[in-house]
């Protein structure tokens, strides 16, 4: 019997020494630069009542900045960027915040750029999966996963550019502006 | 490398609010969970991790004048797919409290004695065969700080990579014979007693290898099957 083990809850005791320096700079590999233009995400973690989340893990996982993932099922894989991994992890601040530095993802095929978002926290039994799209991307209209979202909700995925190469995506858990998680 | 994954049995899996665990309904959503069928994004996933955060080494109990204080114990860690094929190269890391169930944490203020010898953490690869071992102290109990009488039992905590996104797992390994994991919130959030069973380690019969340490068996079931090549 192979079924898939249960998940638990990250605690509220994850070692501060895995979220090791630079493991939130993607844009850079054994000191050798990823192609394509560096940007920051930044963005601000908070529970049902408002109130900032510290601790927090999020983890991202995206194409290089030709949409090309680094991995043997990607068809293109052996053109990915051998200087960009494509995953990175955070831990939010007592103010909530987390940041990252990486490259501008290309179109992955058959999607619109995005990144691919996980949250792991104390009090959440499960992780919480999620994507965050870029404004003004004419293909977010023909993405899958974004329609996917209720088209009401689907402007909570798109990041706002709050200034040039800066997007913040800001995640609600739970009430008022939710951020739209998947089911999967 | 195509990697199929299908939804689970809710019921192997825990309810994201729990009752009398108080940070639960605070903290997952309210509306449904969006459904959408995967794509390459979801089942690639980041196989080089250990380039960019370090692999720590697998024995966290010391030795000599190093030695942790608590009963020595090797973890024999298994990781599998849902085929119950290896996954090889898979960093797991793991943490968890030293014997007297404090744990090397800013958040933990609890009264329990901090083990100079002991900081709690691994980060390791699965071989080709899936295993990995692990040897570290047996953990201790800690009452949880909610004032009611609620005590985590003894268990460890793992994060796996796995090979695609969707194979990401965070979660908890208990002791048999425990009698607190009887009352565990979060053990029991887990609804199916067969998957909740699954969680718990099995303690091998003692060989007298290795020395002083008691052997303990686990095994972890990653989502996701192989595809089938399909026939030209």
């Amino acid at each position: 019997m192979n079924i898939p083990t249960g998940e638990a809850t990250l605690g509220p005791f994850f070692p501060p020494r895995y979220v090791d320096a630079g493991a939130s700079d993607l844009t850079q590999l054994a000191g050798r630069k990823a192609r394509g233009e560096a940007i920051e995400i930044v963005g601000c973690v908070r529970q049902e009542d408002g109130t900032p989340l510290d601790n927090l893990i999020v983890e991202i996982w995206q194409a290089d900045a030709q949409g090309i993932y680094r991995h043997p099922a990607d068809p293109r894989h052996a053109e990915a960027d051998p200087d960009f991994l494509g995953w990175g992890r955070a831990a939010t601040d007592k103010a909530g915040h987390y940041a990252f530095r990486t490259i501008r993802p290309g179109a992955p095929e058959g999607r619109a750029p995005h990144l691919s978002v996980m949250v792991m926290f104390s009090g959440l039994m499960r992780i919480l999966r999620t994507t965050m799209f870029f404004p003004g991307d004419p293909a977010n209209d023909a993405d899958p996963a974004l329609a996917a979202v209720p088209a009401a909700r689907r402007a909570l995925l798109v990041a706002r550019e709050e200034a040039p190469g800066r997007y913040r995506f800001d995640l609600k858990l739970r009430g008022e502006h939710e951020t739209p998680f998947f089911d999967d | 490398m195509q990697v199929v994954i299908t939804p689970r049995d809710e019921r192997t899996q825990p309810t994201r609010i729990v009752p009398g665990y108080p940070q639960t309904p605070w903290r997952n959503p309210t509306q449904p969970l969006v459904r959408r069928a995967p794509t390459l994004s979801e089942l690639t996933g980041p196989l080089q991790v250990a380039r960019r955060v370090q692999l720590l080494g697998g024995d966290i109990a010391g030795r000599g004048e190093k030695q942790a204080i608590g009963q020595l114990m090797q973890l024999r860690l298994s990781v599998v797919d849902e085929d119950g094929a290896p996954v090889g190269g898979s960093v797991v890391e793991v943490w968890q409290a030293n014997a007297a169930g404090r744990y090397i944490h800013p958040n933990d203020d609890d009264h329990a004695p901090v083990d100079v010898n002991f900081y709690g953490a691994a980060r390791l690869a699965t071989d080709a065969g899936g295993l990995l071992e692990l040897r570290t102290v047996k953990p201790g109990a800690y009452p949880v700080p909610t004032n009611d009488g609620w005590w985590r039992p003894p268990h460890i905590h793992f994060s796996v990579f796995g090979k695609v996104w969707l194979q990401r797992l965070v979660t908890q390994m208990y002791f048999p014979g425990e009698p607190l994991n009887a009352q565990d919130r979060i053990f029991n959030a887990v609804p199916d007693v067969a998957a909740r069973g699954r969680l718990v380690a099995r303690l091998l019969p003692p060989t007298g290898e290795p020395r002083n340490a008691l052997v303990y068996e686990h095994r972890i079931v990653l989502r996701g099957r192989r595809a089938t090549p399909s026939q030209p």
